[in-house]
């Protein structure tokens, strides 16, 4: 017994070892809670159905007015509605996927109390979920491009800058469905409501489909202080190049990435910090795993 | 201990049973009640469920002011938000709640009552088409003064006989679904979230949905709201819109759906019925 109980400490590993792993299985398992229920035509299908209906009442909103015309609105909408589903899946889908495993599945209680680090869990199926968005955020870039005639050429493109906004932007979406899972913990009753209501909100004030100068001036402070403002604004500056329709026209390109860069890793340590403060009450509370019998 | 169980059934003796029509009326107002009064009491959904289509709407209207449209427009954006509220429990409170009964234990009961499922589910329609007014009127109240929109109905008889046909239509095609949900188990929440965004396109919800072709049009009429958006548009908005078809021919359309759908829910909730309870689905959970 002695020897086995030391083998498994073995095998457990320690700190960084211990994260990856519990990561990377995590991630294994939201991919499967997400892609296996159904046959992949199917999947293949409901993933490309809703990012593409939303970019086409867009587009048909645009031609209505434009009456045919095109212009730089096209572009900005085709990557807004593109790079979205990320948000959904990645900020909106973490939640989901500790409230579902709380009140669905019931077996919250069951991997909190396993030996891993529970936000590794909550962050592997976070990237599961964001996974899953690659494919129709590629395909709408591609209508986008063919079909509708956006200036997504590859040799106005800035890979680099692009990528680093990305890389940024999916780490940011991290940080934000770890506080709207830090707000889940303390609720029940509307638990399933409220990152639908997070994600509505955020779709209204970060510049998704239309740029953030339309807002009323006093909502401009407030859409500055979400990182995936500045993403959406560094992805289209990275995308569609400097002749983009701009949320903030007086930034350049580099102080976009940096001011990215800033807010990200201010919602990191906030979304950290909220975490921690939110586990801790939802145990004095004993309503970790508190059902609501929706 | 004789006595003690003669008692509860001298009660059950005493309680009133009711037959025919009488039965299927007080079982779907039975099944009404929760929705038009249990609900709210629930503040938190009244407010998620005011507010969601309320924040959508608003975004689209930002992007006609961004596309610097014509004030129509915005009108046309409120009037889709309204509208997505009934979709949204058409699909989530109707399609999909025999999938939330059967995860809570409900379903079962359901299929045991002496009324059977029909009055069940038209007090879930009458129950969820009440709640939903009253929140698509403070969609439409917020977002008429949030943007300074004004309505002017030019013939309210023929507005009020459109909303109410669609309404029928509309519930009519929700039953429709209920009956092809009660075989999906983690697929009814996938399939009810797939129905969203390409229904929004393809029944113009935020825009003349003439704009999609005249036959394109005509080949998504088959959702209610279609037609129903574009005759209640006409009247609104009356020579302005770029109109699908005239609006008494919508009507028409609009009451050949009903009737279709009426007779479609009941032929496939006998059949979706039979179909579970033959593969074992109406208790599985998962």
């Amino acid at each position: 017994m002695a020897t086995a109980a030391a083998s498994v400490s073995r095998r457990s590993g320690s700190g960084p070892a211990r994260w990856w792993r519990a990561l990377r299985v995590a991630y294994w398992l939201g991919w499967q809670i997400e892609t296996n229920w159904t046959d992949p035509l199917l999947f293949f299908i409901y993933s490309l159905a809703k990012p593409l209906g939303g970019v086409l009442i867009l587009v048909f909103m645009y031609f209505v007015v434009a009456r045919g015309g095109q212009g730089p609105l096209l572009g900005f909408f085709v990557v807004g509605t593109a790079l979205w589903p990320f948000v959904l899946r990645g900020m909106m889908g973490t939640a989901w996927g500790l409230i579902s495993d709380r009140e669905h599945w019931r077996t919250l209680r069951y991997i909190y109390s396993a030996p891993i680090p529970f936000r590794a869990y909550l962050i592997g199926r976070s990237l599961a979920q964001a996974t899953s968005a690659i494919a129709p955020a590629l395909i709408t870039l591609l209508f986008g491009r063919y079909v509708l005639g956006v200036p997504l050429h590859l040799e106005t493109i800035d890979g680099w800058y692009a990528a680093a906004a990305m890389l940024l932007g999916i780490a940011g979406i991290v940080a934000l469905g770890l506080a709207v899972v830090s707000a889940a913990m303390l609720i029940s009753g509307e638990a399933w409501r409220m990152p639908e209501g997070v994600g509505a909100a955020l779709y209204l004030v970060s510049g998704a489909i239309f740029p953030v100068t339309t807002l009323p001036g006093w909502l401009h402070p407030v859409a500055q202080v979400f990182p995936l403002t500045w993403w959406l604004e560094a992805m289209r500056r990275g995308l569609l190049g400097a002749d983009t329709v701009k949320s903030f026209p007086w930034a350049g390109a580099g102080q976009v990435l940096l001011y990215q860069v800033l807010v990200t890793l201010s919602w990191i340590v906030l979304a950290s910090l909220a975490f921690g403060v939110a586990e801790r009450r939802a145990r004095q509370l004993g309503i970790l795993d508190q059902e609501s019998a929706y | 201990m004789i006595g003690a169980s003669a008692a509860p059934a001298a009660a059950g003796a005493r309680l009133p049973r009711d037959h025919g029509l009488r039965r299927v009326l007080r079982a779907a107002a039975g099944r009404s009640y929760p929705r038009i009064i249990g609900q709210n009491r629930e503040r938190s959904w009244l407010f998620y469920d005011t507010v969601l289509p309320l924040l959508g709407t608003i975004a689209f209207v930002f992007v006609y002011k961004a596309l610097g449209a014509p004030d129509r427009f915005i009108g046309y954006v409120i009037m889709g938000g309204a509208t997505t509220a009934f979709w949204l429990n058409v699909m989530w409170n109707m399609a999909a709640q025999f999938y939330w009964d059967k995860q809570g234990g409900n379903l079962e009961l359901y299929m045991v009552v002496p009324c059977g499922i029909t009055p069940i589910l038209l007090g879930m329609s009458l129950g969820g088409f009440l709640a939903t007014l009253l929140r698509a009127a403070v969609i439409v109240l917020l977002g008429a003064w949030m943007f300074d929109v004004r309505f002017a109905v030019s013939d309210l008889g023929l507005f009020l006989l459109v909303f109410g046909v669609a309404i029928v239509a509309l519930y009519g095609l929700g039953v429709t679904f209920a009956s092809l949900f009660l075989l999906w188990g983690r697929e009814a929440w996938h399939m009810a979230e797939l129905f969203m965004e390409p229904v929004f396109l393809a029944s113009g919800f935020y825009f003349p949905v003439r704009a999609l072709g005249f036959w394109a049009a005509m080949g998504t009429s088959f959702i209610p709201l279609t037609l129903a958006l574009d005759a209640l548009r006409q009247l609104l908005f009356g020579a302005a819109h770029p109109a699908l078809l005239p609006v008494w021919w919508e009507v028409a359309a609009l009451g050949a759906l009903a009737v279709m759908f009426i007779i479609l829910a009941r032929f496939m909730l006998r059949r979706m019925e039979y179909l579970a309870r033959r593969e074992g689905r109406l208790s599985l959970r998962f």
